[in-house]
């Protein structure tokens, strides 16, 4: 890396942390949970990424939160994936799978285009900060796996969201 | 023609006639104007035809209950919004001919009558039923079925159905199946009769399944599951066996529906970034994409005569119905208030489209005519979603927690009669398209 970039590099990781830490009471954000989806993270081959760097890059990484029915990165959520972004580039070998998600209202089909849309704003948000697109997928989950099931304005909240899950 | 549409039932004319004509007018293909005509019935309460549907009589021993066979029917045609079921007193039999004793029915207030009779024959049951014109004094007609006794229901299904064509020239729906989504965990696919009757699984993914559709033969389903990682098109046959994959594009493959003539699919895919309308043939290959532009576009729906789709887009900030000609064109927006319209489906008349429509905040079932006029609410009470029409025309199902959990419903196409029918809770209904 050059040194312009390692120091825009480093500026804006700064800066995210900055950012980070005073946005932080603005976005609800559930405690960590166990790898949401369907699929169970395989099991690699001897040389590739060790499963502790996974779960540890796992345990690093921001779920970001989106408006009622927006697919719009607001400032919070472009913060937090830069600070995403500057742990991705630490851990090359991570591969990731964009999940989006919605809240349970409105109908099936709709929401999983917008969770699509979600899943692919953030997958291209990570690659305009750098990364190589071939180590991202996207994958809409509409509003079919909540992490919190109940039926309010904080559940909704915390529902609307995409979601790095780390793969090899 | 008006006149003709509001028909009076305390006339010393025959009701059967009256509702004949008027049911075959409603029943008939009708472009738009004449379909908002029957809509605009001033009192649709006071059209409906106070039938009789005594318990079925039993000729020599059997297990059944006579007033279970009866209860099947009664169920389907009050569901129809058409009739008004009459409880006649007991002692209104027939005569030992056969003869009913009009009079008594009549004094009753019923201008119809079905006489039902059945009998077991080791594991066969024959079922007898004949429907009367009171006023006429006469048998309209007279149906004999036999089946085997696991298969009672859709015996008297298939009368009412019957019943149907006879008075408005087209049969009904009622031996016809519902297919949903479970919302359980793992999410599958069940299948049961139209009223809620003899569920059974249909998938066993293990996984998430989203939006099935009848295949036009009835004898399969196409749905989305994760059952791969990714949302993929899937067809799963009710003889079993593995699931078939049928479009595994990246991103999205979803909401599918076979054309009227089942040599198409219409589905949204977003391998190209947004998810867009497309057509598909049924075993996946891509023929041409319909819709552009920026708006995320999913839920298509067919038009009966096959040459236009009704969908959902964004592409206007909120989600609307737009309309858009199969052999190329530009789409039109339908919907216009409200600021949330998903969930299109085109009635198999040609003259309504039912749709969710966010209203004060909540989701309600409506009805509109093609040109996105003469929007009518059909719910009112919980969150309301994912209609469905009727082969026919004449119902819609649709899923509802207004007691409760998500569970689905099925009512008249105007809202007038409106029950649960899914032992499970359920979402995503979708109607078949042949009788099962």
């Amino acid at each position: 890396m050059s040194y312009i970039g390692l120091t825009r590099v480093i500026t804006l990781f700064c800066l995210s942390l900055v950012l980070a830490a005073g946005c932080a009471q603005k976005i609800v954000r559930p405690t960590p949970g166990p790898p949401q989806g369907t699929q169970q993270i395989p099991v690699g081959f001897p040389g590739q990424v060790q499963e502790a760097e996974l779960q540890a890059v796992q345990a690093e990484l921001k779920s970001v939160y989106f408006d009622y029915d927006s697919y719009v990165l607001s400032p919070a959520a472009q913060t937090d994936l830069q600070y995403n972004a500057e742990i991705l580039r630490r851990t090359p070998n991570v591969s990731i799978v964009v999940e989006g998600h919605c809240d349970e209202r409105g109908t099936s089909e709709y929401n999983l285009a917008l969770g699509d849309r979600r899943a692919r704003a953030v997958l291209n948000f990570m690659t305009t900060m750098g990364l190589p697109p071939q180590r991202f997928s996207a994958v809409s989950y509409g509003a079919e796996l909540p992490v919190n099931p109940g039926h309010n304005e904080q559940a909704w909240a915390q529902n609307r969201r995409s979601y790095l899950r780390v793969s090899k | 023609m008006k006149a003709l549409l509001t028909p009076r039932w305390s006339g010393r004319r025959s009701g059967l006639v009256v509702l004949t004509v008027w049911l075959s007018v409603c029943a008939a293909w009708c472009p738009p104007a004449l379909g908002q005509m029957v809509i605009d019935l001033q009192n649709p309460n006071e059209a409906k035809l106070p039938i009789a549907i005594p318990d079925f009589i039993a000729l020599g021993p059997a297990h059944t209950d006579g007033r279970e066979l009866a209860n099947i029917l009664r169920n389907d045609l009050a569901l129809t919004g058409l009739f008004r079921i009459i409880d006649g007193p007991p002692a209104q039999q027939s005569s030992a001919d056969g003869t009913p004793d009009f009079e008594a029915w009549a004094q009753a207030g019923a201008q119809a009558l079905i006489v039902g009779s059945f009998s077991v024959s080791g594991d066969q049951m024959t079922v007898e039923a004949r429907l009367f014109d009171i006023a006429q004094k006469k048998m309209e007609f007279g149906k004999r079925f036999t089946a085997s006794l696991a298969d009672h229901r859709r015996l008297v299904h298939a009368f009412g159905d019957r019943v149907m064509e006879k008075l408005t020239g087209v049969p009904g729906c009622f031996t016809s199946k519902l297919a949903f989504v479970a919302n359980s965990h793992p999410k599958e696919v069940y299948a049961m009769d139209y009223d809620g009757h003899n569920m059974r699984q249909v998938t066993w993914t293990q996984s998430v399944s989203l939006s099935p559709e009848w295949s036009p033969d009835g004898r399969g389903i196409v749905f989305t599951s994760y059952l791969g990682g990714n949302p993929d098109l899937w067809f799963q046959s009710l003889g079993g066996g593995q699931p078939q994959r049928i479009s595994a594009r990246r991103g999205i493959n979803a909401s599918a529906r076979y054309s009227p003539a089942g040599d198409v699919l219409v589905l949204s895919l977003s391998f190209e970034g947004t998810p867009k309308i497309f057509l598909v043939t049924p075993q996946g290959q891509v023929i041409k994409r319909l819709t552009d532009g920026r708006g995320n576009d999913i839920s298509p729906t067919w038009s009966p005569d096959g040459a236009s789709i009704a969908y959902v887009s964004d592409q206007a900030g909120s989600p609307q119905i737009y309309t858009a000609p199969v052999n190329g064109g530009p789409s039109r927006r339908l919907t216009l208030k409200t600021n949330y319209n998903t969930d299109p489906d085109w009635s198999p008349r040609g003259d309504l489209l039912a749709f969710t429509a966010r209203v004060d905040g909540r989701f309600q079932i409506c009805t509109m005519r093609t040109d996105g006029k003469d929007v009518k609410v059909l719910t009112n009470r919980g969150t309301n979603q994912d209609p469905a029409w009727s082969p026919d025309g004449r119902m819609i199902a649709f899923v509802s927690n207004r007691d409760g959990k998500s569970v689905i419903y099925v009512m008249d196409a105007r809202g007038e009669v409106q029950v649960p029918v899914s032992p499970i809770p359920g979402k995503a209904p979708a109607w078949s398209r042949s009788p099962g």
